[in-house]
């Protein structure tokens, strides 16, 4: 009724009283919704301060001291990053860690070629996407002594399979050429299924008028695929380099299961592997920080410049 | 307006707080997923935790039955997984949540004694209770922290158990072949070992192709016992000085890599995996392999599934030479009491009834676990009667002998931390593989081992200075 009231009358009746007790309403409201306001941003505040900022403030002091993760920590300056300067298995593991990133563009080819082939009405399609996701809802320790099993050199089921073939597979996880290969192998394996599903996603998102049009103008498959395809799934492709990159070099769990020593001539151990056994069983938590802190900002400028390269590539079909 | 919204703001982030240390405090201490670590507060209240088996929660909850009926204490058991136990631990310890009495590896504890984590257990246990148990069980957890000697000092836990590795030979597998037993109480010297490994490496169904073996031992966990076997060793006695770099080790190492590459004695190189002869010698396949407790209850299944095949008992390792005396090594875990717990002597009686109560021995023995702490039951009932009544192999006393005798700690047992020891092992493979001789490889591992060796006693230095 108030907003149908004639302008001269609302006027009439808006004394200065009315203004100070309708700010003062005002602002018990807003000072309520502050409130509620704070009460809602506390909660991810406070786990952003004490489960990010307080650990990694805590790390970068830790990292500075010499300190076995039981007892008092010393401060000793920049001696841990002198001793992994000089330590060879440092580098070793780093070396290890960047080789498993092989699997990266290997997996993303494979899974964009199998969300390719699933995008299509083939029989048995959903039986298929299942069954390519299954490992990804597996457990990662479980899937780990299965692949140690299947890469026994004696009686494993990879070389079995070789077999059929008359090829005599290698002792994988006891070969310092194959260890690493095959890590990667049960990698790209256990990765398959999520990468699929968002190309196929990213694929089935793509409108079928850019394929319509470049059938007009003559073009084939492989530069529909060159030419649209691939550009339009960019952005999957661009997230899924960035998490395999984060996630591989975290890589820790089938290293350890499959190859608890880190394998033949290390030649599986990974930095996240090193980081653990230096921490946990050689009682050198401050050392094993540091190489952690620097695992995280060598993982942090690599995908830097990754996002510094996708902003260069970044294009729009409008 | 804006100190308002900033008191608002501070009295809610207040309140989320004490709700999020309300939440962290109320995990109890059941024995959940996430299980609450820290020492009972009330005057009789302890907490256990522990790694194992379905065994040794039976036999603890006797222990800790007795325990309680006797002293009137309530304790709370905390079981985790075994591989992930030392990090809980070490969680546990730097949370400042140490429960009251918990598991420990002699090879940790120097870290632990120093950071002021475990409490001094000498006053608390009578030395009435120190004689009846294994010698190398109670030596496993003395520390001099002063001097940084171990086996000597203070005592800083109790024996969970002693794991005796013993070397095993396949009974069914000699009488097949006409071969005579070897003898259970003279080793065999490494050239009868040769000898006899290669009598029994054979091709049984004619096949053109081998399909039994004389042995087929991993370097890692089996090379100990014939270098130390050879009079050789990984480090010197006052745990300061690498002595891989050595004709003896190196002959005796090349003796154990030749065994594949020389002599052909065991399946393959490629096939050297503790998995692959593990199962052989299971299935029949192998000659000689390593014995140990917590193998009897598999070994004795698959005895009874296959006798035609497979059938076991236990001998001493095979020395260099006639007369030489044989070694292996013992392992032990322990238990030991936190420094801060609020009922210490209590924890330390808990302490003592889990590695002596005669109950839980006997449950822990019956079940295969493990051999009895306790020198005078193993000596009497046990190995007359409860024993052989149990399944454990006709010369079972081979295990009480290295128990009481020539057992010998893992090398990087005795020092604050094993990653010198962890060195040697990296690239033995290709020793075994034949592809660098053992003389070259101790020599190149010399330096490097030294080195990590020198860090750890620095280290162990500046834990002791820091507390």
């Amino acid at each position: 009724m108030a907003t149908t009231a004639p302008p001269d009358q609302a006027i009439a009746t808006w004394t200065k009283a009315d203004a100070k007790a309708s700010r003062k309403r005002n602002a018990k409201l807003h000072r309520k919704e502050y409130v509620w306001a704070a009460a809602f941003m506390a909660a991810p505040v406070i786990g952003w301060v004490a489960f990010l900022l307080f650990p990694m403030a805590f790390s970068i002091y830790a990292s500075f001291t010499n300190w076995n993760g039981i007892g008092k920590m010393k401060f000793i300056g920049v001696q841990n990053y002198v001793n992994l300067v000089s330590d060879p298995y440092f580098w070793k593991a780093l070396w290890n860690t960047v080789f498993y990133m092989i699997g990266i563009p290997i997996g993303l080819a494979l899974s964009l070629a199998l969300a390719l082939a699933l995008s299509r009405s083939i029989r048995g399609r959903t039986f298929f996407r299942t069954v390519y996701y299954i490992p990804v809802i597996s457990s990662l320790a479980a899937i780990a002594i299965l692949w140690q099993w299947a890469y026994n050199g004696d009686f494993g089921l990879v070389n079995q399979f070789l077999a059929v073939f008359g090829i005599e597979g290698p002792n994988w996880l006891m070969d310092a050429t194959w260890a690493k290969p095959a890590l990667i192998i049960m990698a790209v394996w256990k990765g398959l299924g999520y990468s699929m599903l968002l190309y196929l996603a990213a694929v089935q998102a793509v409108p079928q008028s850019l394929y319509e049009a470049a059938s007009l103008d003559g073009a084939n498959a492989w530069q529909k695929f060159r030419k649209i395809t691939l550009p339009m799934v960019r952005p999957v492709t661009f997230f899924l380099v960035v998490t395999n990159i984060i996630g591989g070099a975290m890589i820790f769990t089938e290293i350890n299961i499959m190859t608890p020593t880190g394998g033949p001539q290390w030649s599986t151990a990974s930095l996240v592997w090193y980081i653990w056994q230096k921490a946990f069983k050689n009682l050198q938590m401050g050392y094993a920080t540091s190489m952690a802190l620097v695992l995280g900002i060598l993982v942090l400028i690599v995908t830097a410049i990754q996002f510094r390269m996708n902003r260069a590539n970044n294009f729009s079909i409008d | 307006m804006r100190r308002m919204k900033a008191a608002a703001i501070a009295t809610t982030m207040a309140g989320a707080l004490t709700l999020a240390a309300c939440s962290g405090g109320s995990s109890g201490g059941s024995a959940s997923e996430d299980p609450d670590t820290s020492g009972g507060d009330a005057p009789n209240e302890l907490t256990f935790m522990f790694r194992g088996g379905e065994y040794d929660k039976i036999a603890y909850q006797q222990a800790i039955d007795n325990f309680e009926a006797e002293t009137g204490a309530s304790v709370t058991m905390i079981i985790t997984d075994a591989d992930q136990y030392a990090t809980k631990l070490q969680a546990a310890i730097a949370g400042n949540k140490v429960p009251d009495v918990f598991y420990i590896e002699p090879g940790r504890m120097q870290g632990y004694v120093y950071a002021g984590v475990l409490a001094d257990l000498t006053d608390y246990v009578a030395q009435d209770v120190l004689d009846d148990i294994w010698d190398f069980g109670v030596e496993a957890y003395r520390f001099d922290k002063e001097t940084g000697e171990t086996r000597t000092g203070p005592l800083y836990g109790l024996p969970k158990d002693v794991g005796p590795f013993g070397f095993g030979y396949n009974t069914v597998m000699f009488e097949a072949m006409g071969l005579e037993a070897p003898d259970k109480d003279v080793p065999l010297t490494f050239d009868e070992f040769v000898a006899l490994a290669k009598e029994l490496t054979a091709d049984t169904d004619g096949d053109g192709e081998l399909d039994q073996w004389g042995t087929g031992l991993n370097v890692q966990w089996n090379s100990q016992a014939f270098v130390w076997g050879a009079g050789a060793d990984w480090i010197s006695d006052d745990q300061k000085t690498i002595t891989v770099d050595d004709a003896t080790f190196a002959d005796a190492l090349q003796w154990f890599a030749d065994l594949s590459i020389v002599e052909g004695v065991t399946p393959s190189v490629e096939q050297a995996q503790t998995l692959d002869t593990y199962q052989r010698w299971m299935a029949g396949e192998i000659g000689f392999f390593p014995v140990a407790p917590w193998d009897i209850a598999t070994y004795n299944a698959v005895a009874a599934d296959n006798p035609d095949k497979f059938g076991y008992d236990v001998i001493p390792y095979p020395v260099a030479n006639a007369g030489d005396d044989t070694a292996t090594w013992l392992g032990s875990l322990g238990i030991a009491v936190s420094e801060n717990s609020a009922n210490k002597e209590l924890a330390a009686q808990l302490a003592t009834y889990l590695s002596t109560d005669l109950e839980a021995q006997k449950i822990l023995a019956e079940n295969k676990v493990q051999i009895p702490n306790l020198k005078s039951y193993a000596f009497g009932d046990w190995i007359e009667t409860d024993a052989p009544a149990a399944g454990w192999p006709a010369n079972t006393e081979e295990f009480l002998q290295i128990a009481d005798d020539y057992g010998r700690a893992l090398p990087g047992t005795f020092t604050y931390e094993p990653g010198w020891y962890d060195e040697f092992w990296v690239g033995i493979e290709q020793v075994t593989d034949g592809q660098m001789t053992a003389a070259d490889y101790v020599a190149q591992k010399q330096g490097s081992m030294q080195q990590l060796l020198d860090l750890a006693w620095t280290n162990a230095d500046q834990a002791k200075a820091q507390g």
